[in-house]
């Protein structure tokens, strides 16, 4: 069961700083809802644990999150899948690109997401809330850490 | 079965004790969502608090212009309440298309509120009504309790205790629902107070329940449903799924609303 959605954020820091920021496995823990753990095991590949509680549903996804199309300071792909055991899997990344704007820096990001097992069997009625429900508290996140905690996702 | 601890307390404040030392606990209400969740392990809290057995929680009262309802309130009872039918009829018309006869017989106002899934009945009668969630802790209005799919205003620990619901002069509720899990595909509750009109929608937005705006203001000019012709939702933040697109989800919305207004008029 798949899921698209597309989007932009307005962030007040220069192309470069967004980049880093992009890049560091601090900002990108702190930006990943329910990730719990987010290890290095590569310069582009990382392991993580991520719970995630739904409503009435909560599950812990096993997996790694991997960078790839990198071009600095233009943008990449991230892309992640974890095992939820019993609850199925899930799945999905973003194409992230950077741009000047007046202010700073036009993230546009492009999001694709699905998920298999028991969680598509009876969520099918809720996966695209939930998926942009999630895709807007990290694009909100990684906001919050580029400007300093002052600014929300736009 | 796997190993959970299960209590049964007898006040609220020994129920909000519970839930603030437990780890990973969550609050049994009616069980309508959190027990299937449990059963196929999409869920495995370590402990479960049941508010079965707090006093005080049930109950349907008539408090001067607002309408009163404990959180442990059956869907049945309010659907068959003799004051609930006369205050609001439109609430009651609304729980009894709610779920099948299992969930009504089990499931409460206070547990469908705390969850807020973003297709369920009762966040659009309470956002309509502009309805007070009263809970252990605060009164939190419902514009500012509803905060995205199964997003709400509560804290960790803080437990619905009441709603109240102010009466409105007019009120309907129309819902297209999905033949298999009678969720809302679309479901709008209309309701006018004084000179006051509130439209909110359930189960087509894709951040769950939201009030529509341009209705509120046509409707506010003549309540009819003719005010209505040529409005639509924007298709902008419309779900889309298997189910029905985001511009087969606001024609509904467009359609339910006027039929929403008809029965408010019926009365």
């Amino acid at each position: 069961m798949a899921f698209t959605m597309t989007g932009e954020v307005d962030l007040p820091a220069d192309r470069e700083t967004v980049w880093a920021k992009l890049n560091d496995p601090d900002v990108l823990k702190a930006s990943i809802p329910g990730c719990q753990e987010l290890e290095k095991t590569s310069d582009t590949s990382f392991a993580a644990v991520v719970a995630l509680k739904i409503g009435p549903v909560k599950a812990t996804f096993r997996g790694k999150v991997n960078l790839t199309d990198l071009k600095p300071p233009e943008g990449y792909r991230i892309a992640g899948e974890g095992d939820g055991g019993v609850a199925g899997f899930a799945k999905g990344g973003a194409d992230v690109a950077l741009s000047p704007s007046e202010t700073g820096t036009k993230l546009a990001y492009n999001v694709d997401a699905q998920i298999g097992g028991k969680l598509a069997q009876l969520g099918g009625r809720l996966i695209n809330g939930v998926a942009k429900k999630l895709a807007d508290e990290f694009f909100a996140n990684f906001a919050r850490a580029v400007s300093g905690g002052t600014a929300d996702a736009a | 079965m796997y190993a959970f601890e299960f209590h049964r307390p007898t006040s609220l404040r020994q129920a909000a004790n519970l839930l603030a030392k437990a780890e990973d606990g969550r609050v049994l209400a009616g069980g309508q969502s959190l027990l299937p969740m449990m059963k196929l392990r999409l869920a495995s809290p370590g402990t479960v608090i049941d508010l079965g057995g707090v006093p005080g929680m049930t109950g349907i009262e008539r408090k001067g212009r607002s309408l009163v309802i404990g959180a442990m309130t059956r869907h049945a009872e309010v659907e068959n309440s003799p004051v609930v039918k006369e205050a609001i009829p439109a609430l009651a018309h609304l729980v009894s298309v709610l779920g099948d006869p299992a969930v009504r017989n089990r499931g409460t106002i206070g547990g469908s509120l705390a969850n807020n899934d973003p297709s369920a009945d009762y966040p659009a009668a309470c956002l309509a009504l502009g309805a007070t969630i009263v809970t252990n802790r605060r009164r939190i209005a419902a514009d500012e309790f509803f905060q995205g799919v199964f997003t709400t205003a509560l804290e960790e620990g803080e437990i619905i205790v009441k709603v109240s619901f102010p009466v409105p002069s007019r009120a309907g509720y129309e819902k297209f629902r999905h033949p298999a899990s009678r969720f809302a595909l679309a479901g709008v509750f209309v309701a006018k107070r004084g000179g006051e009109v509130r439209v909110a929608v359930t189960g087509a937005g894709d951040s769950g329940v939201f009030r529509w705006e341009a209705a509120e203001t046509a409707l506010q000019g003549r309540f009819v449903p003719k005010s209505l012709d040529g409005l639509k939702p924007s298709t902008d933040g419309m779900n889309s799924d298997i189910h029905a697109d985001a511009a087969y989800r606001a024609h509904l919305v467009a359609v339910m609303a006027r039929r929403a207004v008809e029965k408010a008029l019926r009365r």
